[in-house]
């Protein structure tokens, strides 16, 4: 039997778990290959269309995999930390995922809500592979394997402190990562000499004394990990400026966008940029976006003297 | 100290209420308008979504007309709504407005929080803690009842025999309901609306479409967004049942005037959605999936464009729709939304409720004569 797994929204935090899970109860995983035109196409043309673009890319992934697999699994991610809550998006993901009718093979869709106790919510994923014909022993093992390799919860990318020109790139790893979908932002700041920073190179201690200053907190847990960042990189002036990445119909994304706009009009901040990606973003304009910033974050480094650089005063 | 609290359905019936019980002062928030959502639009960031661009534009029309304290609901739920208040403090100030912004989230989620803003209003009521919490329940036991009325009304209005006495009988209810204070005045006026509504003349034969209509909160049940979609409705000979009610909104463990507690809305919605969506989306599901199966002719479906629950909730309804063959029309509301676009999709769907409801009659026909010969 062959399970897929679409290689898209939260399979860039969680994969390495859902594929070790599969693996140990005997199970094939199926993860369909990186993203391209033609998935986000067929992912646009098939999911809702007021959908934010990385459901679209995920629908595109799940489209890709159906004639390959017997089932498809698509976990229900109800919580990252205690204290938060998942986007509506992954919690109606499976349904979503169902109500494409015929399209596809069966959805398998355990619960994972990483707040709640471990006991409770894996008992789903216990169940689900005694279904798949486990043993209650293989089960257990194949659920503790996953939840070792959840452990580490990020995977660590290049850390150690930047070099060169640093500029912060913020925005959720599903698009900063999927080089289809950011139009190899990485990349491009990369060739036009800069050092490209992710949000979780940031301690979480950083992020955290970040997020108190906050009145109100934040309770989608990748936005705080986004928010707390950001405003790390500019109360201490470690990137020389930010880009900021959301997708088009991003609900948290809006939100925390219109945040950092308002955190940075506050108080002496580095200079932002905010870049809204879509299933029609071309790469041509997003090219001289970048450029033109870049250029204009050099232009500031080179004239103004650094004590008179914007630093934040914050904490 | 003058309150204001956004309009949405019931909402202002009761804040007034309410106020009114405290001794507080309270200001009432204007009609939605063209300004109301211009103003919205030009001080709300551009990917926010369009509830929000119209609570910013109420919210300093409130302010200009004399409100200086704005009570915003907010609640942690997973949708963007939680952070609504706060995004809206920020640009109020920014604007330079002055003024002061209690912003309420369940007490079972932030106890502190509710209890200081109680406090806020403490030292200005003429009640204490718990008086003040005696009148809460008070203020939301009439705007139950008020929503009872309404429920009424778009059930019975498409089959009134002489016109206007559905709203003549709604209109009374609420005069009385009005002037109640007490908790036996309040189930008088309920009884008494009962009665009205019982006396309200019906023409039974008239053939009639069963249309439900569901949605976000607040375009859902504002007429100024939906196109005042009850009173369209019943003059096509609809008649309506609504998924939402602001007094269910703020009634923990279920949805009274609706008819469902938690669980009921759980099953109902299985197995479409199987969790909990964030804003009104499981309940809208739940809803959607019950009129489907007692055999409703059509739901109209209204939410702001990329609302997140909502377009969860959208992209079920195409499976329901299938299932039972009810046509369901999904209307995306924001500032760019037509009116003669809306209109023109609101006839083609009550058309084809008519023709499929004919094309079912006339298979029960065949069936019956078949039957018979």
């Amino acid at each position: 039997m062959k399970v897929g797994l679409p290689r898209a929204l939260l399979f860039h935090h969680y994969g390495e778990g859902w594929t070790s899970f599969l693996d140990s109860i005997g199970i094939e995983p199926v993860i369909s290959a990186s993203t391209t035109g033609e998935v986000v196409v067929s992912g646009a043309v098939h999911a809702d269309n007021e959908t934010c673009l990385p459901v679209k890319v995920f629908t595109g992934h799940l489209l890709e995999l159906r004639e390959k697999v017997d089932a498809v699994l698509v976990p229900r991610v109800i919580s990252q930390h205690r204290g938060t809550k998942a986007c509506p998006k992954y919690l109606g993901l499976p349904d979503m995922a169902r109500s494409m009718g015929g399209e596809l093979p069966p959805v398998l869709s355990p619960l994972m809500d990483l707040a709640d106790r471990r006991g409770r919510w894996t008992e789903e994923w216990r169940r689900l592979a005694r279904d798949l014909g486990a043993t209650g022993k293989a089960a257990a093992e194949a659920v503790s394997r996953m939840l070792d390799s959840l452990r580490p919860l990020e995977p660590q990318r290049s850390a150690g402190e930047p070099t060169g020109f640093p500029v912060g790139v913020a925005g959720h790893l599903y698009n900063v990562y999927d080089e289809r979908v950011s139009l190899g932002l990485l990349d491009r700041v990369r060739s036009m000499g800069a050092e490209p920073v992710t949000v979780e190179q940031v301690p979480r201690r950083d992020v955290r004394r970040q997020l108190r200053t906050l009145d109100r907190k934040i309770r989608w847990d990748f936005e705080n990990r986004i928010v707390g960042a950001v405003l790390h990189w500019s109360r201490t002036a470690s990137v020389e400026g930010v880009v900021y990445v959301n997708s088009f119909a991003c609900g948290p994304g809006s939100m925390i966008g219109a945040l950092i706009e308002d955190e940075f009009s506050r108080r002496p901040s580095i200079p932002l940029m905010s870049v809204t990606l879509d299933e029609h973003s071309a790469e041509a304009g997003l090219l001289t976006r970048i450029e033109a910033f870049l250029d204009m974050l050099k232009h500031i480094s080179r004239t103004a003297p650094p004590g008179r650089r914007p630093r934040g005063g914050g904490p | 100290m003058n309150i204001n609290v956004p309009r949405c359905g019931s909402l202002q019936f009761m804040a007034r209420d309410l106020c009114d019980r405290l001794g507080l002062g309270y200001v009432e928030t204007p009609e939605y308008s063209e300004r109301t959502v211009e103003i919205g639009v030009t001080l709300a960031p551009e990917l926010v979504c369009f509830p929000m661009k119209v609570l910013i534009g109420s919210a300093v029309e409130a302010l200009e007309s004399g409100a200086d304290t704005l009570v915003m609901v907010a609640g942690y739920g997973p949708c963007r709504f939680n952070y609504f208040a706060e995004i809206q403090k920020r640009i109020l100030e920014r604007e330079g407005y002055r003024f002061r912004l209690l912003t309420f989230d369940s007490p079972r989620d932030t106890p502190r929080e509710f209890y200081n803003n109680l406090r806020a209003l403490l030292p200005e009521s003429r009640t204490g803690l718990v008086g003040m919490l005696r009148q809460v329940a008070l203020a939301l036991r009439k705007g139950r009842a008020l929503d009872e009325i309404e429920k009424r009304a778009m059930a019975l209005r498409a089959l009134e025999a002489e016109e206007g006495a559905v709203d003549q009988a709604a209109a009374e209810s609420r005069e009385a309901l009005s002037a109640a204070i007490s908790k036996a005045e309040i189930e008088e006026a309920g009884v008494l609306a009962r009665r009205l509504f019982g006396r309200v003349a019906l023409d039974d034969e008239r053939p009639h479409l069963r249309v439900g209509v569901v949605g976000e909160m607040l375009v859902s049940m504002e007429p100024y967004f939906n196109f005042d979609i009850l009173n369209w409705l019943a003059r096509r000979d609809a008649a309506v049942e609504r998924s939402l009610y602001t007094s269910d909104i703020f009634t923990p463990g279920g949805h009274p005037v609706l008819g469902f507690d938690d669980r009921m809305i759980e099953s109902a919605a299985s197995p479409y959605v199987c969790h909990e969506i964030g804003g009104h989306g499981h309940v809208n599901v739940a809803a959607t999936a019950d009129y489907a199966r007692r055999g409703f002719d059509a739901v109209v479906h209204f939410f702001p464009f990329t609302c997140l629950p909502e377009v969860i909730a959208k992209t079920v309804f195409v499976r329901i729709a299938g299932e039972f063959e009810m046509p369901i029309l999904s209307i995306s509301i924001d500032e760019q939304t037509g009116r003669a676009g809306m209109q023109t999709r609101l006839e083609a769907l009550v058309d084809l409720a008519w023709s499929n409801r004919e094309r079912k009659l006339a298979r029960g026909a065949h069936a019956r004569a078949a039957a018979g010969a």
